[in-house]
């Protein structure tokens, strides 16, 4: 119940922003952009919150996810919105190289991570007949429009909604169950976990291929808003960055935190930071960052959640007293 | 039940355990005793598959354990505890014997859990408090819980009498009693109290230096003068 209306509150937010910036095409794609990362800071947060373990090398199952959708629907003629899942699918596989360093913890495993990302990125440079190697894929197809008579920009905002909506309910869900709880219980210790009947490796391992899967959709669905990808901008290491200090900001250990705070900072930097420090206004935002690990470690979504609280006990406070 | 042969760990180039070989009867309760680094806790670790094995074999009811993951064994049957508890931190105490429950037990009855919650007097307000928020008894009742709940036909239990009042232990004796008597459970539990041993076990196993070097009933083995001599010390003096 609480799931489904959450679902409602998002899909209507989601529709009052189509409304108002419907003709607005450079707002509009500052939301899908901004949802992009909310979609790739979810998938983080999967892994990060339930799995336990911090990836720094997300940006090897986005770049691999834009390049395999953009050559299956370049090359292939595979249809755009069939491409994009099955992407998914090709990042979820790059991850089973990955499934050893499982085996690793905390720094150890995030760096593992990074050295992986960084080998996709260059086997992407060198296999330029299938990757157009550094010069990239131009013309990739986009998606397709004209549903409805809507326009391309509403088109791929209604999906990355979508998308980001389905994965949120995917991740509530997965949070809820006995594995969400045997996840959750890893963290302190797999031994004590293990010997209870957990088994460990196989839900760590689920947790990786389920977070590569999604990040791959997100990474193809960029690559067809896009329109081209090049090694360098497709494994970036904006794209292993900015979803975590999104997540981080929002607030990973809950489902919508992820989602806020790459809708909040990203907005911020384009609208707010860019126009008042267009040289390095990134500044601003490590700034901001930086006070919201020092003053709520635990992000934002529980700053918001507390005030909530405290005016409904504010509000019973004072119906007592009348 | 349990047949151990020849099982020796390594680490390096500490032998943690050299050949040791013995078995556990159904619905008995044996004590292992020796000094601290004996290897105690490294057999139960070895039991539960949490350590590998350098030779030697675990059967447990005929089949072998020796290659399976920890959670295989756990379904086999095989439970234990830990001397420090490790209550899963982030959860409730209901939370925590329903995971275990779930994958060790293969069954998800609320019924249950709350029989055992009640049989481990947890039943009042404690089955919604953080685990962390337990007693240092409750902890203990709640590690003994984890365990029940994965259905074991054998409980491995690692010093839970360490840190307790007289009461308390009290408590957990009866409890082990109960295990062996009403749940037909087979025990073997890690003590360094020779009293508490002597009163719970029909049979006790003496470890020192990784090799087993007693085995019998608790009046033979603590009068065995090499157990005399390794597990108290004293003795040695007369050597």
């Amino acid at each position: 119940m609480k799931t489904l209306l959450g679902v409602l509150c998002a899909v209507l937010a989601a529709a009052s922003v189509a409304a108002i910036f419907h003709t607005n095409g450079y707002i509009l794609g500052l939301f899908v952009a901004a949802l992009t990362i909310a979609g790739v800071a979810l998938a983080w947060a999967l892994l990060g919150n339930l799995g336990g373990m911090i990836s720094l090398g997300h940006a090897a199952f986005f770049g691999v996810g834009g390049y395999a959708s953009a050559i299956l629907a370049k090359s292939a003629g595979w249809p755009v919105l069939l491409a994009i899942p099955s992407a998914g699918v090709v990042a979820a596989m790059a991850s089973l190289v990955m499934l050893p360093i499982l085996r690793l913890r905390g720094a150890y495993f995030a760096l593992a991570v990074l050295a992986y990302a960084e080998v996709f990125r260059i086997l992407a440079t060198e296999a330029s007949g299938l990757t157009g190697g550094a010069a990239g894929l131009l013309s990739i197809p986009r998606i397709p429009s004209g549903v409805f008579g809507l326009s391309d920009g509403i088109v791929a905002y209604s999906l990355v909604v979508g998308l980001v909506v389905l994965l949120a309910v995917c991740y509530d869900r997965v949070r809820r169950s006995y594995s969400g709880l045997a996840l959750r219980a890893m963290q302190d210790s797999e031994a004590a976990t293990s010997v209870l009947g957990v088994p460990v490796f196989r839900l760590k391992a689920t947790m990786l291929l389920l977070s590569a899967f999604a990040t791959g959709v997100f990474g193809a669905f960029n690559a067809h808003v896009i329109g081209f990808l090049q090694p360098d901008y497709a494994f970036s290491g904006d794209w292993s960055i900015l979803p975590m200090v999104a997540a981080i900001f929002g607030g990973y250990r809950t489902v919508t935190g992820p989602i806020v705070g790459a809708i909040a900072i990203y907005l911020l930097d384009q609208l707010v930071f860019k126009n008042l420090v267009p040289q390095g206004h990134q500044i601003v935002l490590g700034i901001l960052l930086c006070a919201m690990i020092l003053f709520s470690p635990r992000g934002l979504v529980p700053i918001i959640t507390r005030g909530r609280s405290a005016v409904s006990k504010d509000k019973d406070a004072r119906h007592v007293a009348a | 039940m349990l047949q151990l042969e020849d099982v020796s760990v390594s680490f390096g180039g500490i032998h943690a355990l050299s050949n040791v070989t013995f078995g556990v009867e159904d619905a008995s309760i044996v004590g292992l005793v020796g000094p601290n680094g004996a290897g105690k806790t490294t057999l139960f670790d070895a039991i539960s598959g949490l350590v590998r094995l350098t030779k030697g074999e675990i059967r447990f009811n005929g089949r072998s354990l020796t290659n399976l993951a920890p959670h295989h064994r756990v379904r086999a049957g095989v439970g234990r505890s830990f001397q420090v508890p490790r209550p899963l931190r982030e959860l409730t105490v209901r939370e925590n014997l329903m995971v275990a429950q779930h994958f060790g037990g293969g069954s998800d009855d609320e019924a249950t859990i709350d029989k055992l919650l009640v049989f481990l007097e947890l039943n009042n307000r404690q089955h919604a408090m953080a685990a962390t928020d337990l007693s240092l008894t409750q902890r203990k009742m709640l590690e003994i819980g984890k365990a029940l709940a994965t259905r074991p036909k054998l409980l491995m239990l690692d010093e839970v009498f360490a840190g307790l009042e007289t009461a308390g232990k009290r408590s957990f004796s009866d409890l082990i009693l109960r295990l062996a008597q009403e749940w037909k459970l087979s025990v073997v539990m890690i003590e360094h109290d020779i009293e508490t041993i002597s009163r719970l076990c029909q049979r006790v196993i003496v470890l020192d230096f990784g090799r087993l070097i007693a085995d019998g009933t608790p009046e033979t083995v603590f009068e065995d003068p090499a157990v005399v001599r390794s597990y108290t010390g004293a003795g040695t003096e007369d050597a």
